[in-house]
């Protein structure tokens, strides 16, 4: 049944989505694409209820409802990937700052109790250069941080 | 007496108030450099750091201790004349005449890395189950039985400065030790395993992470790489 292949197609777009390390703009794009004709879709299928009757007798479903069902499911894996991977992003560019205020902030032992006189002579300097924190961070990719396709 | 002005100790600091002072002081007979990251902890850790001779970097939010570590590596390497760094855990269950041997290996030029293991030689105080879970970590690990190491969660590690600079840490959790040996085993540098003993002492064994957090930490490994 063509339903069948179009959901385990859905399953592998998905898993290669998850597992690749780079999304690029093209990605971006194509997920615009794919919103903009599910926003389509979405539109016919309210205006015109037995269009997606028709549509699933030609995929191999019963009726047009389950098929909503299927393609729900689909769109919700989806946009939990999205999700995920938008969250890690996030948390990656959260810890750098966190990391780089640390690093700016950093208190040198009180002179007094320094036991080798390097580095940390006066209280107040601080004893890192902020900068260093993000020497060779690679700029992260912009694919995941657009608002609009999801 | 040895010196080690160049060697950087690491701490990764969470409410390890109560005995975060005595360590670092014990610590500092041997190694003047001892950096404290305090990872954002709710009790008095990061006053009773700064009354000791450490230096003290605060991370404003807690993070986990990957990122602690990282943070410390940072710092570390920021400071002039680092050559070689220590990582140790707050909770003083490490012993420093373990970290001055794992040095003594690392300067003499045969590992670039060099790890804590606590299953080379038979140790009984390490508590059965305990023993029985750190091992299935091992095998379960492919780049771990690569390395042919036999402990892949050990806390105590020496890296010399260009393994330290090459090392980037991203798991911010618990995850970041089996991180860490997938890297050294991707990275062509010089690995070592060295006995190590450790001090199960009553309050490392309440700070100690729970074995049902190992489930966290396969979770975390499987999607490491996933949609960086």
């Amino acid at each position: 049944m063509v339903i069948q292949i179009i959901l385990i197609a859905t399953a592998v777009v998905l898993f290669v989505f998850f597992i690749r390390s780079s999304h690029s703009v093209r990605t971006q794009a194509f997920k615009r694409i794919g919103f903009v004709i599910f926003l389509f879709l979405s539109l016919d299928a309210v205006l015109r209820p037995n269009d997606t009757t028709w549509l699933a007798h030609k995929v191999g479903v019963g009726r047009g409802a389950d098929l909503l069902l299927y393609m729900l499911v689909a769109a919700f894996a989806f946009f939990a990937v999205n999700t995920f991977l938008r969250f890690r992003n996030l948390e990656r560019r959260f810890t750098d700052l966190a990391r780089a205020i640390a690093l700016r902030d950093a208190q040198a032992p009180t002179a007094n109790r320094a036991p080798s006189g390097q580095a940390h002579a006066t209280a107040q300097p601080p004893a890192f250069p902020a900068q260093a924190a993000r020497e060779d961070t690679p700029e992260p990719e912009t694919s995941l941080s657009g608002g609009s396709s999801r | 007496m040895t010196d080690y002005d160049d060697v950087w100790i690491v701490i990764p600091v969470y409410n390890e108030g109560a005995v975060i002072s005595d360590v670092v002081e014990h610590t500092r007979e041997t190694f003047p450099n001892i950096v404290c990251v305090d990872d954002g902890s709710r009790d008095d850790s990061a006053a009773r750091i700064a009354e000791t001779g450490a230096h003290l970097v605060r991370h404003p939010v807690n993070l986990g201790q990957g990122a602690a570590l990282q943070t410390g590596i940072a710092y570390a390497l920021a400071q002039p004349g680092m050559r070689h760094l220590v990582t140790f855990d707050a909770d003083g269950q490490h012993r420093v005449e373990d970290a001055e041997t794992m040095l003594a290996v690392a300067r003499s030029g045969e590992a670039d890395v060099v790890l804590g293991s606590r299953f080379l030689e038979q140790n009984e105080q390490i508590p059965l189950l305990k023993r029985i879970v750190l091992r299935t970590v091992v095998l379960l690990s492919p780049t771990a039985r690569k390395l042919k190491l036999s402990d892949a969660h050990n806390g105590l590690r020496v890296l010399n400065r260009e393994a330290a600079s090459r090392l980037k840490i991203t798991m911010n959790g618990m995850a970041h030790a089996s991180e860490i040996v997938g890297f050294l085993a991707g990275s062509g540098l010089k690995v070592r395993e060295v006995p190590v003993t450790i001090l199960y002492t009553e309050y490392s064994r309440s700070k100690g992470q729970s074995l049902i957090n190992g489930v966290n930490i396969l979770f975390d490994l499987s999607v490491r790489q996933r949609g960086a």
